[in-house]
């Protein structure tokens, strides 16, 4: 009999039966009221989701066994999160999961292991991210945040914004201004704050969709202890970027695009504009930009399943998929006449939800990099231009 | 790709630079526009001895067993280089001759191309010609390389035919094609021929996808060409390669060109691996329409960054856009080839 108390070794499993193994339980637990949500759910919503995963030991798909992690090899790790898109999957509260787990493995002390990783894993733990400030959005180590050490104790004075579902969450990372002295990338350190913190603020804002998905947090001499401090003094900003690893490619997966031209679909065959010949050929083109997106995104995937580093290239999905969502969103909205005034589902164009997708597209271009400053990036470090 | 493909690949690519070097200039490709030929048989027949014309040839029939992977590797090394031998139609083919004129045509000594066209813009194999009482009578339409080709593969009511471009009864009309080369009417009025077995289907699925091949390569040169030149030239002070708004465009070119390769080794993969016909064709399709798109982009932006000396008959950067004009549309155009994948991808849905 195995032992029930130890993880499974699932890279030890044939691909296609990891593959049905994930296809199948997901089908059978995952809530049908949240498949393919358009914007971030709450963590009312999907609670219920985290503590499914969490029971069954498929929370950190990308962990360490060591740590509570499923330890899984790129390759499954590719295979999970294709499982989990296919269904149509809300992403959870998955800051802790994605990026705290990941920086405190790598750069923690052994005490911020030991209390921070089990309690991302029973959910007791949410955590949000503080990156962007008012000023500071696209030019990001320009951010003024700053942190003073004060005896034993970091006072924070400053403000975050875009902090995503910073209404749900309990504790921040953040990147605070530690020396004002050297080049801006050189003086910003990782705090790990808590958000009942005497003197945060955390105000919703609500987006063009009606989605307050993102949040402001005012710092006003918040105090936390000196061990909050991640890793080296002043290397917040290198240890960012070494976080950028696995998951970013999944900004380009072609997911978001899949979806609403599905919906397009689904809009047109009720109006039967697939009979008119200017619809058919605008569909046609998005429909093969799709399947074109597909081929590109399966290259990045092919390379992270052999273990292979992913460059400054993987901008370029980001590019190509957000920016084919729009067109997507766009003809949906050209093709739903008046009924693109309304929000939510519409029964009359099919039960879809133009507006929704539409005024959700925009964001997309905008965060985790704009696509401008994701062709700069591509810009100087894949084609080497002239700065 | 196993390893041994792997390195033989890597050989055909290092012994290209002779035929289709990577630098330095265009001065025999400028030498053989408007010939009567249009290419140099004497590349073609070095190309023969570097084993490059049994590239799609398994190593039982005498070939290099380099797979479809190999043929559009070569293909688009020629393409960089802007190659004129006819090489996407006259290889693809080779394996559809029987054993005595392949032999010969594997060796160089004979050049057949298709003459399988009958109307413009896709794939239709025309098959209005007649074959009775071994000849044929008809017409074929934008041959490419006839003027310099020994035989023709010409399709017809009866099957494909064996004509020889020098048999009576056989009369070429070429007319010149931007980039140098012709594109030819060719009569067949009671010309004698020999019945070949096969059918052209699978082959010209190659042609188109090889110069797919070949086209992509010719973008990414004239990409290169481009990126050095907007590293190099200056103005209000600064090399204008380091101007936002040139770079995002220089991006865009780049995104376009990463999907027309992951599209191109998809179909690659699909061919290599057995895929059916219907599969092989969305593929082919998909990358035929990316590619003439972007390598049209990339032919219009190149000319545009690289300003007037863009539009002179001297810059070599015009070559591409002369070589993308004449095969944009060739083997089927990018509007043609899309609405063939959303029809089969239909009728996959339905199966």
């Amino acid at each position: 009999m195995p032992n029930e108390n130890q993880a499974p070794d699932y890279n030890a499993m044939a691909d296609e039966d990891f593959r049905a193994m994930v296809r199948d339980w997901i089908e059978a637990h995952y809530p049908p009221a949240i498949r393919f949500p358009i914007e971030r759910l709450h963590r009312k919503d999907t609670k219920v989701w985290y503590d499914l995963l969490a029971a069954k030991g498929w929370l950190a798909p990308g962990w360490p066994v060591e740590h509570g992690g499923m330890g899984l090899d790129p390759s499954k790790r590719v295979i999970f999160i294709e499982e989990l898109e296919r269904h149509g999957c809300s992403r959870f509260s998955d800051q802790g999961v994605l990026m705290i787990g990941p920086l405190l493995m790598n750069f923690g002390t052994a005490e911020q292991r030991s209390y921070f990783l089990p309690k991302i894993l029973t959910g007791e733990h949410i955590w949000c991210q503080g990156y962007s400030e008012p000023g500071s959005g696209s030019d990001l180590a320009s951010l003024r945040t700053e942190a003073v050490l004060d005896g034993d104790s970091w006072i924070v004075n400053g403000q975050k914004i875009w902090t995503t579902l910073g209404n749900d969450a309990n504790w921040m990372y953040v990147l605070v201004r530690t020396d004002k002295t050297v080049k801006q990338q050189e003086g910003i350190s990782f705090l790990l704050v808590p958000m009942d913190s005497p003197g945060i603020t955390v105000r919703p804002i609500l987006t063009l969709g009606d989605s307050d998905e993102f949040c402001e947090v005012y710092f006003d001499s918040v105090r936390v202890p000196r061990d909050s401090l991640v890793g080296e003094l002043n290397a917040g900003w290198t240890m960012a970027k070494a976080l950028l690893g696995f998951e970013r490619i999944f900004v380009g997966s072609p997911a978001q695009s899949a979806y609403a031209l599905s919906r397009l679909e689904t809009m047109a065959t009720h109006l039967g504009l697939f009979d008119q010949p200017g619809f058919a050929d605008a569909y046609g083109r998005l429909a093969i930009d799709l399947a074109d997106h597909v081929s590109l995104y399966s290259t990045f995937i092919a390379r992270l399943r052999r273990n292979e580093p992913i460059g400054a290239d993987v901008s370029m999905l980001k590019v190509n998929q957000t920016e084919l969502y729009k067109r997507i969103s766009q003809l949906m909205i050209d093709y739903a006449d008046e009924y693109a005034a309304h929000a939510g589902l519409i029964d009359e164009i099919g039960g879809v939800q133009p507006s929704t997708i539409w005024l959700h597209s925009l964001q997309t271009t905008i965060y985790g990099g704009t696509s401008e400053v994701q062709r700069g990036i591509i810009a100087k470090n894949v084609l080497r231009m002239p700065g | 790709m196993t390893p041994d493909q792997e390195e033989s690949l890597r050989l055909v690519r290092d012994s290209a630079g002779g035929i289709a070097p990577r630098t330095g200039d265009f001065k025999r490709i400028r030498a053989l526009r408007s010939t009567s030929a249009g290419f140099d048989r004497e590349i073609w027949s070095q190309m023969a001895g570097l084993g490059w014309l049994s590239a799609r040839l398994t190593e039982d029939e005498g070939g290099l067993g380099l797979g479809m992977a190999g043929f559009c590797a070569i293909a688009a090394e020629l393409g960089q280089a802007l190659a004129p031998e006819p090489f996407c139609s006259a290889a693809a083919v080779i394996g559809l001759l029987p054993e005595t004129l392949r032999e010969r045509a594997l060796a160089g000594e004979l050049l057949v191309v298709p003459a399988w066209q009958e109307t413009p813009g896709g794939l239709h194999i025309g098959t209005d010609a007649r074959f009775g009482d071994g000849k044929v009578q008809g017409a074929k339409i934008l041959v490419s390389a006839a003027g310099g080709a020994d035989a023709f593969l010409v399709t017809t009511q009866a099957g494909l035919v064996y004509v020889e471009a020098a048999a009576a009864g056989v009369h070429i009309e070429s007319r010149g094609t931007q980039d140098g080369g012709h594109f030819s009417l060719v009569r067949f009025d009671g010309a004698p021929g020999t019945a070949v077995l096969g059918q052209l289907e699978d082959a010209l699925e190659d042609v188109t996808l090889a110069t797919s091949a070949y086209l992509l390569g010719a973008a990414e040169r004239a990409f290169a060409m481009t990126l050095d030149y907007l590293s190099i030239r200056k103005q209000f002070g600064k090399f204008i390669g380091s101007f936002q708004v040139l770079q995002h465009r220089c991006v865009d070119m780049k995104i376009q060109i990463e999907l027309g390769r992951a599209v191109l080794n998809e179909a690659i993969a699909v061919t290599d691996e057995g895929g059916s016909i219907h599969e092989r064709r969305m593929t082919v399709s998909r990358a035929k329409a990316r590619i003439s798109d972007l390598v049209s982009l990339v032919s219009r932006e190149s000319i545009q960054m690289h300003g007037a000396i863009g539009v002179t008959e001297e810059h070599d950067i015009g070559l591409f856009c002369r070589k993308a004009l004449t095969l944009y549309n060739q083997y089927g155009t990018a509007r043609w080839h899309r609405a063939r994948y959303l029809e089969l991808s239909r009728t996959k849905v339905e199966a």
